[in-house]
This record gives structure tokens, sequence and C-alpha cells, in this order.
């Protein structure tokens, strides 16, 4: 099936933990989708063409020239799968928030395997389950035994599994991005270092963001969008709403804050940033117009879930990477000093 | 980028590091981290040898960042600096760990704090891997400065700067200048007239062209570095903008007041009076109880708030003497007054005390002793029958006897203790307090006048009680520090302040609300945050609210102080398995 044409370059596509999201603005490329396949043979792409992970194991070492993986590192299969493409793929891309940083899937980092089964299989309102059957790794049945991936404790990045040289950020990723960065790769053009971020700007989304900035930002009460009446002009910080602009990488072109929403964060920090999270905080508390520890934390206390809004992409790639589990100490401690 | 090679030294610093710490293991140990080249231990890190060694190591093995592990940075991390510069390293690459005060006197189980004094040094090894070179940046001097107190420190050290062409300002929070100097008749030991040296002195100071006097005047805030500070200061309605270099705070101390002391009866028993009422009277030239009388027995009650967990722990210094000194000017105003000393150790250190104590000794005076630390002499009133107004009780230390002194007038030998706004005044210059409210000089043996404040010296009392001519030298200490500065024309100031990266500030300008000395403005042409390196202190409080993380607090870089963290913490876990 494999095109052997020569100049063509092969190009995988994975998804992780996903919800298919990246897959799509692969596809929302529209008819420029037909560039690429003009200049890549899509070797694996699972959202759109029946291959099986047989067909990979079965390609020699570095035959992939790109693979975009998407999702984050959720469970045995998902890493399986990543070690699998790293040693397919010449070049490996984290693509979109969750391979990147952890992402949505990466906020369930604030619980464990346990509360999440727990919840999932036995106390969710639509659930009836008195047996309280969980998802098990192997189980016997007539026919024999039955295999499924082991569902882990934490979500982990793609580079937190295996070595990646790309990333590009975003949820998902924009097509135009894409687009761009695909053709930097077929034009053989010099890449950028290993490990750069690439399809997105230096800068913060503030450099491109519209509304006026002024040296009010001390605020006495955050406030969720909807509770605010905005005027469609005014920093969206300096009117009470947590906007992620300012520690987030530009490259999106503003969207969320042109449709009058917060920036969320989905392309993660600047490079200056190593935790955006903590650096989000650490700016939220300095403009925080109080000056007594209790008045300050009735202030604090208006930012609803502030661990989900400041790190709502990174958990994962953030230093605290998630909750601590008191039963989980001594693994906690094995990975850390790791 | 360059090769990281790194030298780690751990300091015994005598037996202090190295009777709780396992000195010779954390330089084993750490060795064996990434990028260290050597590990040495050595007796003490500070001297001359120890110095050399480092030097020695810089050129023989091509270290390009050291870290010492010994006392606090406040002591040594100049000299340490200083080191690698001789060296020919930038005194940026240097990082310290404090394994003495944070961890050899506060620990008393080996095991444990060795493993703390590795976690320690293995954050500052992670750390120094992040370090840059700083390049030194040096001001200009103003060479006017602010004395802040009007007693006999603040007068000598303003008349000193003066003399020698500069411009002084002298603010006293009184009307009067003269301090506690003036509030007394003789000095100890020579019983010189106190009166007659401070006159001739604030005679000078208000006739000094170079002199500016603001009586009735508090400083409120001070802004800028050394050699470049400013303070408005309000007088009369108006006000002033300063301009001046360096600071000296020569702030003094107050009295003591008794009346907390139950024994003593302060403020109930009319003839019971302090020290300070006592100079007052001799001022005045009378020695008379309340009643117009001459006394016939007069009792001096020594270390009273001074020496004594409810009060306070130190010694007032000055009391001992000026006992005596009472004593002697009792002995020729009244010839025949029964004089009692109620002491509890005598003191009589310095040029001249012993002999004045001795010589008071041979005037028929009675020196009793009694236990300061729990059992107080008790003052009451005598019985209608007795010759005497009050009765004193007191165990007698050395001959073991419960005994009565008789007593017309007590004088209650105050201890000294800070000024009730020398907190106010410690953060409106920027200096730091001990446990008792003294202001803390930067190094109690090698620096003591200076602050670890650049350009703020403390002078007198206000460091600690001392007696007059310690305070003069301190002051002239001060002054030729200062005039060092003023002569050089120049100084090196910190060369850690904030910077902001133009290619990555987004504009949002949530520093420039936050700065706390207005040293950020706006550039409206490139839409960028602007640093006025010269303003800025370093606080860091602009880096820490950059979101974008354009700021950089230069030498503590999000970098720098991550993977220290991430170095206590690596050898820190090990700990929490004890």
């Amino acid at each position: 099936m494999a095109n052997k044409e020569k100049n063509k370059i092969k190009l995988a596509i994975y998804w992780g933990a996903a919800c298919g999201g990246c897959c799509v603005s692969v596809l929302d490329v529209h008819e420029k989708l037909f560039d690429i396949v003009a200049a890549a043979d899509l070797v694996f792409w699972p959202i759109a063409l029946d291959f099986k992970y047989k067909d990979v194991e079965d390609m020699p070492d570095k035959d992939i020239d790109v693979t975009l993986f998407n999702g984050a590192v959720r469970n045995s299969e998902n890493e399986h799968m990543a070690h699998l493409l790293r040693k397919k793929s010449k070049l490996l891309v984290a693509y979109g928030s969750c391979a990147h940083m952890g992402g949505i899937p990466g906020l369930a980092n604030f619980s464990n395997r346990q509360e999440i089964f727990e919840r999932v299989y036995e106390t969710t309102e639509s659930t009836v389950n008195p047996e309280k059957i969980t998802p098990q790794t192997k189980s016997k049945v007539a026919e024999g035994e039955l295999s499924l991936p082991e569902f882990y404790n934490d979500v982990r990045t793609l580079n937190q599994v295996v070595e990646v040289d790309y990333y590009i950020p975003g949820c998902p990723p924009q097509s135009e991005r894409l687009l761009e960065v695909f053709a930097a790769i077929v034009s053989g053009a010099e890449l950028p270092p290993k490990g750069s971020v690439i399809g997105a700007l230096d800068k913060s989304q503030c450099d491109e963001c519209p509304r006026e900035k002024t040296e009010n930002k001390l605020l006495k009460k955050f406030k969720r969008p909807f509770e605010i009446e905005d005027d469609g002009k005014t920093c969206l910080l300096e009117q009470g709403v947590i906007c992620l602009g300012p520690a987030t990488r530009g490259g999106c072109g503003v969207r969320c804050i042109e449709g009058n929403a917060p920036c969320r964060g989905c392309y993660g920090p600047p490079t200056s940033i190593p935790d955006p999270g903590a650096k989000m905080m650490s700016a939220i508390a300095t403009i925080i117009d109080e000056n007594e520890p209790d008045a300050i934390k009735k202030v604090i206390e208006t930012i609803e879930d502030p661990a989900g809004t400041i790190y709502r992409f990174s958990v994962p790639q953030s230093i605290i990477r998630r909750k601590i589990m008191p039963q989980e100490k001594k693994k906690e401690e094995a990975v850390l000093q790791s | 980028m360059e090769e990281i090679r790194i030298g780690v030294y751990i300091c015994w610093c005598g037996t202090n590091i190295a009777k709780m710490v396992d000195v010779e293991d954390v330089a084993r140990e750490l060795s064996e981290m990434p990028d260290v080249v050597i590990a040495k231990d050595y007796k003490y890190m500070c001297s001359d040898p120890g110095q050399d060694l480092i030097i020695k190591d810089i050129k023989k093995h091509n270290l390009n960042r050291i870290v010492v592990s010994a006392c606090s940075p406040r002591i040594h991390e100049l000299t340490f600096r200083r080191t690698l510069e001789n060296a020919g390293l930038n005194p940026y690459m240097f990082q310290m760990a404090n394994i003495r005060e944070q961890v050899s006197w506060v620990h008393d189980d080996r095991i444990k704090a060795t493993k703390k004094a590795k976690a320690l040094v293995a954050a500052a090894i992670n750390r120094i891997k992040w370090h840059e070179s700083l390049d030194k940046r040096t001001v200009s001097i103003n060479p006017s400065t602010l004395v802040i107190g009007g007693g006999i420190a603040g007068i000598t050290a303003a008349l000193e700067l003066a003399d020698t062409g500069s411009q002084v300002f002298l603010v006293e929070k009184e009307r009067k200048l003269g301090g506690n100097m003036a509030k007394i008749d003789l000095t100890f030991p020579y019983l010189n007239s106190a009166q007659q040296i401070i006159n001739e002195k604030i005679d000078r100071i208000e006739h000094h062209p170079n002199i500016r006097i603001f009586r009735n005047t508090v400083i409120d805030e001070i802004f800028g570095y050394i050699g470049n500070f400013n303070s408005t200061i309000g007088q009369n309605g108006t006000e002033a903008e300063l301009k001046f270099g360096n600071i000296i705070v020569a702030t003094g101390l107050k009295s003591f007041d008794p009346s907390g002391i139950k024994n003593y009866g302060y403020g109930k028993l009319p003839d019971v009076i302090t020290s300070l009422e006592f100079e007052q009277m001799l001022l005045n030239g009378k020695i008379l109880t309340k009643e117009g009388k001459e006394p016939a027995n007069v009792a001096i009650i020594h270390c009273v708030g001074s020496r004594n967990s409810d009060e306070h722990e130190y010694c007032s210094r000055t009391c001992c003497m000026s006992a005596l000194k009472y004593a002697n000017q009792l002995r020729s105003a009244i010839p025949e007054v029964n004089i009692y000393q109620a002491y509890a150790d005598m003191r009589a250190f310095g040029k001249g005390c012993e002999e004045l104590y001795c010589s008071t000794s041979r005037k028929d005076v009675m020196f009793l002793m009694f236990d300061q630390q729990k059992d107080l002499p008790v003052i009451m009133e005598a019985k209608a029958d007795d010759s005497c107004k009050m009765v004193i009780e007191m165990n007698e230390k050395l001959s073991g006897e419960r005994i009565e002194i008789p007593a017309d007038l007590v004088i209650l030998m105050v201890g000294l203790e800070a000024q009730d706004d020398a907190k106010e005044l410690a953060r409106s210059v920027g200096i730091s307090m001990c446990g008792n409210s003294f202001f803390m000089e930067k190094h109690p043996k090698l620096d003591p006048v200076a602050t670890t404040t650049s350009g703020v010296y403390v002078v007198g009392n206000c460091q600690a009680p001392k007696e007059i001519p310690d305070a003069i030298s301190q002051a002239k200490a001060a002054t030729a520090r200062i005039m060092a500065t003023i002569k050089q024309g120049e100084v090196e100031v910190e060369v850690i302040t904030a910077e902001v990266n133009e290619d990555i500030c987004c504009g949002c300008k949530t520093c420039i609300q936050v700065c706390p000395y207005t040293a950020i403005t706006f550039d409206e042409n490139n839409s960028v945050s602007v640093v006025n390196e010269a303003i800025c202190k370093g606080c860091g409080t602009c880096g820490s609210a950059c979101p974008t993380g354009a700021i950089r607090s230069r030498h503590f870089t999000d970098n720098q102080i991550l993977s220290q963290i991430k170095g206590l913490m690596s050898k820190s876990l090990e700990l929490n398995e004890l």
C-alpha cells in the first residue's frame, strides 16, 4: 500500500488519550489535504485509515519521517505506541496540548485511578453497578484470558515517556500552523533546534490581543465570564476575569479572546516560563488589592476552581504534576527521584 | 555553552559545623553529583589558606563555578565573591550554602544534620549551574549625608563630616539637641561635666555652615540607594526635599520605665526615683526628698530592667559606673549621708572604671549584693517610729543574711532600651533589628558600624548600650567610611536588579502597578515595560508578577530557584525516610 515514490515523505498520525479534535484539525485543512497527500504518504492514521499496530511493528526502524502524536499518555496502550512510534520515526512531534502538556485529560491528575474508577464505574448518577465491576488488565472467561491496557494512576505528557523532537501546541493546533510546519518539513528547510515549540509565537497572547491594557490591574474580586458586563474593549484580566493570555504563547490568532472568552492557555507558556500555573498564580497574587491575610484569602476564594483554571492544560507538565496521594507516597518518591 | 565545572568546599568552621555535621561525608557524597569536579572539606574556608585553596583549584582544575558550604552568606558571601575575582572568575559564579546557622547550630542529631547539610549543598550545586556572570555597576556618590538623631553620636558624626566640607542634614525628633547626654550632670569615670562637653558641640553644629538642622522632625520614608538617597522632610508645615549619599542612624536609646517592677514601688513611693530623675536633681544643684529635706540615707539599686528575663536580658552597661558616680556626688554634696549600693554584680571594665570602683569603696559606701534573677529587694514605707522614710528588705548574698536598709531616697539605676519608634525607623531606612530591637550591624566583630544596607550606618546607643567614648568612636568610624566613599566619588552597587526582555514583554503592564519603587515605566513606542536600574532595588516583585516571564530578577531567575528547590528535594526526601 505504501507509495514508494521518491521525495515523498512518510507521515504518521496517532492519538493517545485524546478527544479526536487533533485528528480533526488535520482534516480541517480541507482541500489542502490534497497538498499534504501529494507530498507525503500517510502510513498510519487510525482515525481515518485502516492500519493495524502490527503494520507499524513490521516497519523498519526510523522508516516514518514524521509522526504527529496527539493525546496524552493515560494507559499502557498509549505508552506502548509512544515507544513504538518513537522507534519507527525520524521525527516525533507532540501534536496538540495533550501530547505537549497533558491537556484536558491531564486534569485527572487531581485524582488517582481509584478515585476515577469509583466515580466512573460506581457513583455516577447513571451507573448501576452493584457488583462494583471495574476494568481489569486480565480477566478469565470461558474462551480464555482477556486483556485490557492498564489504566495508569496519572496522565503523562509524551515527553515524559519518550524523547520528543518538536511540539506543536494548541487544543487543537490551528490548521494553518500545521500547514506551515508541514511545508517547512517537506521543503527541507533548516529545522529549529530539537525540543522547540513550533507553530506558535515566542510572545504571549497579549501581544496579539486587541483589547486595551492599562496599569489598572488591582482586583478585589475575581469573576467568571458571565459575571461581567464586557465592553468588548477592556483587558479581561482588568475586568476581573482570569485570562491566561499573558502566560500563554500567541499564535492561535487570539481566537478565544476574539470570541470574548478569556484565554485558557492551550498553547502553553512562552519559553521563558517553566511552569505556567505557578507563574499565573504569582501574577494573580500580586494584583490582589488587599493587604491583610484574611482579606486576601477572601479574594482568592472568588476564583472558581483555581488549580483547574491556571493549570487547565498543563497539570502533568507542571512542577506539581499531580495532587499528592498519601497512599501513593512511596511510588511518588520513586518517580520524583528518578 | 562552556562546560560546567563546579568546585565544592565544605567548611568545618573549626568545630562549629564539624561537631554536628560529618563534613567529610558531605564532601564525599556531593563529589559524585554531575558537573562537580572536586569537593573538599577544610577547617576554615574564610581564612587566607582556605581562600587560597579555592584560587589554586580554580586554576588547576579549570573550575568555573564555586559552591562554599559554610556560614550565613550575610557574613562571608562577599569574602568569597572577592576570592573568585582574585582567581579571575566572575564573582557571581558563586553560591553559598549555609550549614552553620541553618544546620549545625540548630540541630542536635548528627546523622540528620549531615543529611540536611547534603540537601542544602545539593541545592546550591543545582542552582549554580544556572548562574550567569553579572557585570559590576558603580554609582556616583552624593557628598551630603543624613544624620538621624541629635545626641552625642549624631552630633559628633555631623561635625566630623561637616568639618571636611561636606553637607550634613541633622534630623532630631525632639526640639532640644544633645540627646541623653544633655540630660546628665557628670560623666564617669573622671567626673567631668557632661554639659560642658555637649553644649560646646551643640553650639558648634548650630552655627556650622555645612550643617542644616531639622528639629521636631521624624523621618518618614527614604528612597534610593547608596550614593543617591532622597527623602521629603516636613518641618514647620513646609516640606524639604533632601538628597544625600549616606545615612547615619544615631537615634540612641531611652530609659527603662520601672513602674512595672512591683518590688520597687516606683510611682507609688514618692522618694523612689530613676537615675535619670536623679541626674535632673544634680543638674538643679539640690539633692532633696519630695518633702524638701536633705536625705540622711540614700540607697542605689542596680540593674533595674536589665539582666532579668522578665525585662531585658542584656546588661545596660553604663549603670554600674553611673551608680558609683552618684556615690561620689552624694558624698561631696552631703558629707554625712549614708550611701547603700544594692547591686547584682559590679561591672567595672573599661579605662578608669575599676579605679573608680576602688576609690568609691573607700568613701564609706556600703556595697550589698542581691540575686537579680530570683530575689529582688523590696522597698517599703518605714514605720512611723523609724528614723527613715523607707526600708529596703533584701537577702544579702555574700553574708547570707536578711537585712534592712534605711532609705530616705532610693535611686533606681534604670537600664536602657530601644526607642519606641525603632521599628518604624528600621523600616524607613531599610535596616534590620536584633531581637531586643537594637539595630543590627553588618558584622558583630568585623563591621560593627555598617549595616546590610549599603550606605546606612548605625552608631551610638541605637546599636547597643554603650558609654560616651564608644559612641563617639563609632560615630567617627562611620564618618571615616563615608568620607572614603565621598573621596572615591563612586561606589559599586548591587547588580542584582530586574531586567525586561523586550522580545517577550507583551505590554500587559502588570509590573508597573506592583513596583514599590516606581522604577518601571512603559515605553509606548515599543509597547514594552522598561526598568530604571538606578531606582530598582532588586526586590523581585515585578519578576514574580510578570505573567509572561519577560522580567527576570537577575541572580534570582526562575531556573535558578527551581533547580535549587529540585536539588533540595532530591536529598530531603531521603531525610524523610529517617
